[in-house]
């Protein structure tokens, strides 16, 4: 087992059963040990060079892109204007394909126009019917609370003196104007008796 | 005049596919290096979850297989070693996984082999490997994450670090799965003595 300070217990913690010859945890750990250290096969550096020149006499490529990756046949330059060229050209043809494509729905699906609530534009009563002719239904209203403005009982004596000295300082004002009073005809008078 | 001043001097020019063919060369023989290097690490790794040389052999080879397919990305990486067991550990878990459906292969016969044959008997190492043989199974009975952090717990020469590394977890995980996993393992055994 791992001697450093990693186990966080200690070897042969658990007493050891009859049976095995050493304790539960040494058991254990010995053959994790065996197992770990286990002889490793000669030649298998050489079978692993081997396999792996086998899988590759030039070595793997390291793994590209697929897409647009079809094999050139012959040599790439004797294609017209050389592969990349045709592979730019396919990339394109796909992408204004797809491009044109999603143009072409989006013009032929119809787009909601602006938000306008049509109202049903009201029908006559239909011959035999009910109408309400033209009442319209008033909703009750209530009576909205009455403000009663303050009435100011109480005046300041500077305000009455004021008043009071100001009508005696004023001069002869003509005397109020006495009831009109409408004559009426005495031989109305008399022969009302 | 030097190559580098006849290069600047624009009288000597170093095609691209020459470029690309010395940096090949240098790939491959960082890749050669890393197998010599790491190629019996590599090995035990994968013999402690498949326990079956050839299959271990095989897991070795799938493994340098992708590292060739990742070979221009070999500077990139940091550790070598962990890296390397890090992929042949996927090989592995992708193996073991496969093989769930296949029968099992004979643990027993494989452990004898690998055990040390000096100074014990015949029966001595037939005792032995079906010892060992008992103490793995119940391993396998683990569940997978504190199974993991045991395996990789035995080579000495993977640190705790490390061993988060290839697991992709933290330290303090390993700790934790490493402790559950040492207490499940006295527990079973414990249960199998109790029936024996």
């Amino acid at each position: 087992m791992n001697p450093t300070p990693d186990n966080p217990l200690p070897s042969g913690a658990v007493p050891a059963p009859a049976s095995f010859p050493v304790s539960f945890p040494a058991s254990l750990d010995d053959t994790l040990r065996l197992v770990a250290h286990a002889p490793v096969p000669a030649g298998l550096k050489e079978r692993v060079h081997a396999s792996l020149m086998e899988a590759a006499p030039h070595g793997v490529a390291p793994r590209r892109a697929r897409i647009l990756m079809w094999p050139a046949s012959g040599d790439p330059s004797a294609i017209w204007m050389g592969n990349g060229w045709l592979r730019t050209a396919a990339a394109a043809a796909i992408v204004f394909v797809v491009a044109g494509g999603g143009w072409g729905m989006y013009q032929r699906v119809e787009r909601p126009t602006a938000k306008v609530i049509v109202m049903p534009v009201a029908q006559p009563a239909t011959s035999g019917g009910f109408s309400s002719a033209g009442a319209i239904r008033t909703p009750q209203t209530v009576k909205g609370p009455v403000v009663m403005q303050p009435v100011t009982k109480t005046t300041s004596k500077k305000q009455t003196r004021k008043k009071t000295s100001a009508r005696l300082a004023a001069p002869s004002q003509p005397a109020a104007q006495a009831p009109i009073v409408i004559a009426q005809p005495v031989s109305a008078v008399a022969g009302g008796k | 005049m030097s190559t580098s001043e006849a290069i600047y001097a624009g009288w000597m020019e170093i095609s691209d596919s020459a470029v690309e063919q010395a940096r090949m060369q240098a790939e491959d023989t960082a890749l050669a290096a890393l197998i010599d290097q790491y190629s019996g690490t590599l090995y035990r790794v994968a013999f402690s979850v498949l326990r079956n040389p050839a299959d271990a052999e095989d897991a070795v080879q799938e493994a340098f297989l992708r590292v060739l397919r990742h070979r221009h990305t070999l500077h990139e990486v940091r550790d070598h070693r962990v890296w390397l067991i890090r992929i042949v550990w996927n090989v592995v878990l992708d193996r073991k996984r496969r093989a769930k459906t296949r029968p099992e292969t004979d643990d027993v016969a494989d452990l004898a082999r690998v055990l040390p044959s000096s100074g014990l008997s015949a029966e001595e190492i037939a005792a032995a490997a079906q010892h060992h043989a008992h103490v793995l199974a119940c391993v396998d009975k683990l569940p997978p994450k504190e199974r993991e952090v045991l395996l990789l717990s035995a080579f000495e020469e993977l640190s705790s670090v490390e061993i988060a590394s290839v697991l992709g977890i933290t330290e303090s995980s390993v700790r934790s799965r490493l402790f559950r996993a040492r207490n499940l393992m006295a527990e079973l055994l414990d249960h199998a003595r109790s029936l024996r």
